[in-house]
């Protein structure tokens, strides 16, 4: 057995050996055989390369020479095209003086870079940049006519060599000369140097010669002296044949192109000349073939012995890495081993891991009560199996797999109604995502076994092939129904504060909003009445002065007052406290008073005013005429205040036939041609303290309240009120009320009298005339109508010549065309005394009477005008007197009448004795009610006349004091006349006074005349 | 065809001819004192030594011909009160000699644009001389509001009138190339750049004709134009040497007007009526090139010395194959160089003093024909 382990060690050993002998040789074998070759190739390479170096060479030099020819040919071509664009660009404009003329060569020049563009005229002038030179010496092409492009050199006096490219003009002239041509002029050794003729540093040169030899540049050519004559140096040359000079030389006279070798100053050299098209220039190479050579060689020697070194690197490489590779292969082999060993040490380690996490998974779910669901899915992802885990169905009630089996449709037919739609697709939408990307993850409500309805969670992941298709989709649920149910609390108390924050944030903007509104609005006039007041204790000697400021006090006075009983009025009207009062009113008397009360406001402003009726056939119906007045002194007072001088205001009364029985529906329609509304701001014009501007702005001062005000009356009343507007044209403010009617409509029977008798209506506003005819026709006149003034007259002398006269005439006072006045005059002169003229106008005509009266006016007629009004003017006989015209009566006197004031206020004390005083009363004075009591039981009979109250006083009020003055015994102290004056300004303070036996009520600040007036009625 | 000089002419320069013939005999007298030799004047062998024109006759190299003409002209450092000038400048004719002062006014141009100043320049002349001509350009360019006017005299008795006249208006007029009208002849030009010596060049020249000839023989004398003050100098320098030599003697005088071709045509006639011809003075750029033809057409380069003035190419080429014995040459491209910087002065307001000279003097060199092919080579960059 040794003997045979002894023999195989041997054998072993013997084929080691024998192996690296083999591979020693064969190593030695292909080193000799690449050796070998390689010097022989190398050899046979140089012999070849040498040829091929030479064809090459010629080959490269004339290719090298033609290129380098052409270069220099375009070039000039360039220059040439550079010309003939110049001259493309040339404009009238740049020959129009000598200036223009330099500044678009000198253009050109800066354009193309060139040391000189010039124009030259037939007389031999040459135009450039910067100078005008005589230049048929200097420039010899000059002396003959130019017919196609030239180049030229010229050799300057100091040796300054120059390219001249010059080409022909035609029809072109300067100052009355005609320019014959153009050149551009360069300098020739840097035109050359742009072309890089000569590289540094190499054993190639480059030089430009005259077909003579001369040489065009200041540049060494090879072992040639700057500037020496070609043919001639190369005289002295060893040529490589004997005739080569000669075909040389007259190569070169000819402008032909040609290669020849030489040997000069003891260097073999190649020359390569070619023409430069369009010159008689030759472009030449000189390139030295010893040095390209000797490279060769060098090259050739180096390569053959880097052949050599390579091929043994190459061998010791290949051994060194054979037997690296066998070293290697060997030891991967090992490391394998190893690997496979430790993997399955590690894949065992990872299982019981994950048998140890499970475990505790299984734990923590039932612990957290969270219940387990796996699905499993092929590659069509359709389900193969789906596992609801025991915790699962236990959290919906269920215990037994028959009650819940494992089915997909045990969970989704549960689902709420609400929730089932939502939670498929995000169920099913991450099932088909094969990106991997969507997870499930939803909230939803179940209805469970034995708890209704739960809210439930549920979040998933799906495992996937390498296609994206789901395999296995495990998830978690949980019951979340106690958190959701706080959340839904939590929600509802957090809307619940946060209306309860913009409600109290509102409020908060609202009550800043009006302060902010208030502040303003009141320190405006109190800024002027404060300020005026002490102008005027400052030029109390100077009464004028002080009356314009006491002026300007009561007008601030009365707007901070009229401002004030706006914002009471609001804010009664807010809380409630203003109730609509229906009484039996007559349209008519309202109006009427409207028209009073804004007349003086309408002649002061300058306004055209037109008031007027249609169709009210219910004059009288129950309404709270105080409101109704409010309502529409409102908008007329706004309708003034935003119409500037020389504009209309009108006021309309409509009654429509839409209401029911017993009630009669109105359209109060107020218009003027004021400043109008934007349509932003209409949307809010009824809102409290909007203005569209402020006074400030607009000079017109309002608290912004008004409109308010009106809309809530407006509402209060049931009706409605719309408004139309647009800027710079005017606005109309439509009430709609309906109320009901209480004497049945104005009696519509025909006059016997009148019946088919003739009457004219003359108005220029149609509307009155339509108006005034129906109720003409109402009453059984034939009525005709005309808007011009003279037309009635036409139409008078007409019905008097065809004697069919009109038994009445109705002329508005104020027509466009003719003064209603004058109208009647001629009237009356075509129809004599009888006939009926009334005079219809809507203003005080107390001014015009006596003269209407002399023109022949029967009556006046107030507009608006009703139908009562009409027919009871035309009823009475037409020679009727007037209406009665309200006198005033005599001013009571005053004089004696002693008046006790009860007020506890200093001031308030100072002002009403004056004004009393001043209006002849005796005033005596008690500062409390107590006090008033007091004097009144200690007076006599007579003492006093009448006592102004005072209601809130610090010991007694008024209320009290009337009472207990009231209660005395003396029945002629008891009846003593009581008037409240007081700044309790409402209604209802006014019931109260009364209801506490005042007799009357004045309201503070005290309106003297109304006070006066009240006065009178009382002591009257 | 051949013309004498007028009477008056002939006075004034007879005046200046004595003052030089009187320095002369002072000079060298005083040398032939210093010496121990007696000789008389007329016997005399010159050795004349101008300052302002040089000779150089021990053979001339590159280095020499640069000194000939200086073309490495750099500004002066005046810096110029603006930034743009508008000069004027006219001349006797159109001609190659002043084609090369325009080189020197066009560099200095450059120089100038270089330096942030432009200079904007007309430089004409007619194509043959006329002081008639010349006046109507000078009357032309004062109405045309140049910063200064230039003239090179073409007759300084027609011309300077025009001058005065102009200066009293207000032009600023200078003189410039080799013609002045001087101030002593009652020109109130403001200053001159040029040749100031060209009476001294006519006689520097025609000693070295007479030296050549061994102070024997007959001569002519070829004039460029009637009343161009440089021409009528020359001549006159000449004339007053030749009449120093008892065995010389001028025969003829022609006036050219600066054509070759009329000098050629007034040499064949003179060679023609003069046989024994032994000299040729020639006192412009284009009366040698004019009397080389001629002589050589005759084939009688030999027998005929001829000197004469300026660098014409095909002059220096006579002067290098010996046909031509001296040449005069000036440095034109200094006169055109300074004549812009001098204007320029004008220009701003200054008059000549400490600043600038009155008159620019440029020099004139005499070469042989040792020197030809180095000038040839400096001037036009003709090699052998």
């Amino acid at each position: 057995m040794d003997q045979l382990k002894d023999k195989n060690r041997n054998m072993d050993k013997e084929q080691r050996r024998q192996t690296v002998t083999y591979t020693v040789w064969g190593g030695l074998v292909i080193a000799a055989v690449l050796l070998l070759t390689t010097v022989w190739v190398s050899g046979s390479a140089r012999t070849g390369t040498d040829q091929a170096v030479e064809r090459v060479s010629e080959f490269y030099l004339d290719e090298l020479a033609g290129r380098r020819a052409q270069v220099v040919s375009e070039e000039l071509k360039n220059y040439t095209g550079y010309m003939e664009h110049a001259l493309e660009i040339l404009e009238d404009a740049d020959l129009e003086s000598q200036e223009t003329l330099r500044r678009f060569l000198g253009k050109v020049e800066t354009l193309y870079d060139v040391d000189k563009f010039a124009m030259v005229d037939e007389n031999g002038i040459v135009y450039s940049e910067n100078s005008t030179v005589s230049g048929l010496s200097r420039y010899s092409f000059l002396s003959e006519e130019l017919t196609e492009p030239v180049i030229s050199t010229l050799n300057l006096y100091g040796a300054k060599k120059q390219v001249l490219l010059a080409t022909p003009v035609e029809d072109i002239s300067f100052q009355g000369v005609r320019i014959k041509a153009c050149f551009i002029q360069l300098n020739i050794a840097r035109m050359l140097s742009s072309l890089t003729l000569q590289t540094s540093g190499s054993e190639t040169y480059y030089n430009l010669y005259y077909r003579n030899g001369e040489s065009l540049t200041e540049d060494n050519f090879g072992y040639l002296t700057a500037g020496n004559n070609l043919l001639l140096a190369l005289k002295d040359a060893k040529m490589e044949n004997e005739s080569d000079y000669d075909r040389f030389a007259d190569d070169f006279l000819s402008g032909r192109r040609g290669q020849i070798s030489f040997t000069y100053e003891e260097m073999k050299e190649g020359l390569c000349y070619i023409p430069v098209e369009g010159t008689n220039w030759m472009l030449t190479i000189l390139i030295r073939n010893n040095v390209i050579s000797e490279q060769i060689s060098s090259i050739s020697s180096g390569m053959m012995s880097r052949g050599i070194i390579q091929i043994f690197i190459t061998v010791f490489s290949m051994l060194v890495v054979f037997l690296i590779l066998i070293h290697q292969s060997r030891k991967n082999a090992m490391i394998l081993l190893e690997q496979e060993k430790e993997d399955g040490n590690r894949i065992r380690a990872a299982y019981a891991q994950i048998e140890r996490e499970q475990t505790a998974m299984e734990n923590i779910q039932a612990a957290m009560g969270s219940g387990l669901w796996s699905m499993e899915f092929n590659e069509r992802a359709e389900m193969i199996s789906c596992t609801w885990s025991e915790v699962f169905r236990n959290m919906l009630g269920y215990t037994e797999e028959e009650d819940f089996p494992n089915r997909l449709e045990s969970w989704s037919d549960l689902l709420h109604e609400d929730d089932r739609e939502r939670v498929m697709k995000e169920y099913w939408g991450t099932i088909k995502d094969y990106s991997g990307k969507k997870t499930y993850n939803v909230e939803y409500r179940l209805l469970t076994k034995n708890a209704g309805w739960r809210w439930f969670h549920a979040a998933g992941r799906l495992s996937r092939r390498e296609d994206g298709s789901p395999v296995t989709f495990v998830g978690l649920f949980m019951d979340i129904d106690d958190e959701k149910k706080l959340e839904e609390r939590l929600e509802r108390q957090k809307i619940d504060l946060e209306d309860a924050l913009a409600a109290a944030q509102h409020a908060n903007r609202a009550k800043t909003t009006f302060l902010n509104n208030m502040s303003h609005d009141i320190r405006t006039p109190m800024n002027a009445i404060i300020g005026f007041t002490s102008l005027a204790a400052a030029h109390m000697d100077n009464q004028e002065q002080v009356q314009d400021y006491l002026g300007k006090i009561a007008t601030s006075s009365n707007h901070l007052l009229s401002l004030i009983n706006d914002v009471l009025d609001m804010s009664r009207i807010e809380s409630g406290k203003v109730k609509i009062e229906e009484k039996e009113t007559s349209l008519p008397e309202i109006m009427h008073d409207l028209k009073t009360i804004v007349q003086a406001d309408i002649t002061s402003r300058q306004l055209e005013f037109y008031i007027d009726t249609a169709d009210v056939v219910n004059e009288h119906v129950m309404c709270d005429r105080l409101r109704l007045n409010q309502v529409l002194l409102n908008l007329l007072s706004n309708a003034m205040k935003f119409t500037k001088p020389g504009g209309i205001v009108g006021v309309r009364i409509l009654q429509k036939g839409t209401a029911f029985e017993g009630y009669a529906s109105y359209e109060f329609q107020v218009k003027d041609t004021g400043i109008g509304m934007s349509q932003e701001f209409l949307e809010h014009v009824f809102e409290p303290f909007e203005r569209e501007r402020t006074s400030t702005v607009s000079g017109i001062q309002g608290t912004g309240l008004g409109m308010a005000i009106t809309k809530n009356i407006v509402d209060m009343m049931d009706g409605t009120i719309t408004v139309t507007s647009e800027i710079g044209k005017g606005t109309t403010f439509t009430v709609a009320l309906k109320f009901r009617t209480c004497s049945g409509p104005v009696r519509q029977e025909i006059i016997p009298q009148l019946q088919g008798l003739r009457a004219l209506v003359a108005d220029d506003d149609f509307n009155t005339c339509s108006s005034v005819t129906k109720m003409l026709s109402t009453i059984g006149m034939r009525p005709d109508w005309t808007t011009s003034g003279k037309e009635a007259v036409l139409r008078a002398q007409l019905a008097d010549e065809q004697d069919d006269e009109y038994a009445a005439y109705i002329i508005d006072w104020l027509m466009p065309d003719m003064n209603g006045i004058e109208v009647v005059r001629r009237i009356r002169s075509i129809v004599g005394e009888e006939k009926t003229i009334i005079i219809l106008t809507a203003y005080d005509w107390s001014d015009i009477e006596e003269e209407a009266r002399e023109a022949g006016v029967t009556a006046f007629c107030s507009k608006p005008i009703f139908l009562s009004e009409l027919r009871k003017i035309l009823e009475s006989p037409f020679t009727a007197s007037d209406e009665e015209k309200n006198v005033p009566e005599d001013n009571a006197c005053f004089e004696g009448k002693k008046i006790l004031l009860v007020e506890d206020n200093e001031l308030n004390q100072e002002i009403t004795v004056e004004i009393l005083q001043e209006a002849g009363f005796v005033v005596d004075v008690a500062d409390d009610g107590t006090v008033a009591v007091e004097k009144m039981q200690h007076a006599k009979p007579g003492q006093f006349d009448l006592i102004l109250m005072d209601i809130q006083m610090p010991i007694l009020n008024g209320y009290e004091a009337t009472k207990q003055i009231r209660a005395f015994d003396d029945p002629d102290l008891a009846g003593i006349p009581i008037l409240a004056m007081t700044a309790n300004a409402f209604e209802e303070d006014r019931q109260e006074a009364l209801e506490a036996g005042m007799n009357g009520h004045v309201a503070k600040p005290i309106d003297v005349p109304k006070l006066l007036e009240l006065l009178r009625e009382i002591l009257k | 065809m051949i013309r004498r000089k007028d009477g008056a002419e002939r006075i004034k320069r007879r005046s200046r001819a004595f003052m030089f013939v009187s320095g002369m005999a002072v000079f060298c007298g005083c040398s032939l004192w210093l010496s121990g030799c007696t000789n008389s004047a007329e016997e005399r062998k010159p050795e004349t030594e101008l300052e302002s024109a040089r000779d150089i006759q021990d053979g001339m190299g590159l280095e020499d011909t640069l000194a000939v003409v200086n073309f490495d002209h750099e500004l002066d450092g005046y810096e110029p009160l603006k930034k743009e000038y508008n000069f004027y400048f006219t001349y006797k004719m159109v001609h190659p000699w002043w084609d090369a002062v325009a080189l020197g006014i066009e560099d200095a141009a450059e120089q100038y644009e270089d330096a942030g100043v432009t200079i904007d320049y007309e430089y004409l002349a007619p194509e043959s001389v006329s002081a008639q001509d010349q006046i109507l350009r000078l009357e032309d360019a004062a109405r045309r509001n140049f910063d200064v006017i230039g003239v090179d005299v073409a007759d300084v008795n027609v011309v300077t009138p025009v001058i005065n006249r102009l200066i009293e208006d207000g032009q600023r007029v200078m003189t410039f190339s080799s013609s002045d009208a001087d101030r002593e002849d009652g020109c109130r030009r403001i200053a001159y750049v040029g040749n100031t010596h060209n009476y001294e060049d006519g006689a520097e020249l025609t000693e070295a004709l007479c030296g050549k000839l061994g102070y024997r023989g007959k001569v002519a004398v070829l004039v460029g134009t009637r009343g161009a003050p440089c021409h009528e100098e020359r001549a006159l320098g000449a004339q007053d040497v030749i009449a120093q030599y008892r065995d010389m003697e001028i025969v003829e005088t022609a006036y050219d007007e600066d054509s070759v071709e009329k000098a050629y045509e007034y040499t064949q006639e003179i060679l023609e009526h003069h046989r024994d011809l032994s000299g040729i003075i020639c006192c412009n750029m284009s009366n040698p090139v004019g009397a080389a033809r001629a002589v050589i057409e005759a084939g009688r380069e030999e027998e005929i010395v001829i000197v004469g003035m300026d660098h014409d190419r095909e002059a220096l080429q006579y002067l290098k194959d010996g046909v031509i014995y001296a040449l005069g040459v000036q440095d034109c491209y200094s006169i055109g160089f300074n004549t812009v910087q001098v204007a320029v002065r004008i220009a701003d307001g200054q008059l000549p003093g400490e600043q600038y000279p009155e008159k620019t003097e440029e020099s004139t060199t005499v070469i042989y024909q040792n020197g030809a092919a180095a000038m040839l080579r400096t001037l036009y960059g003709e090699l052998d």
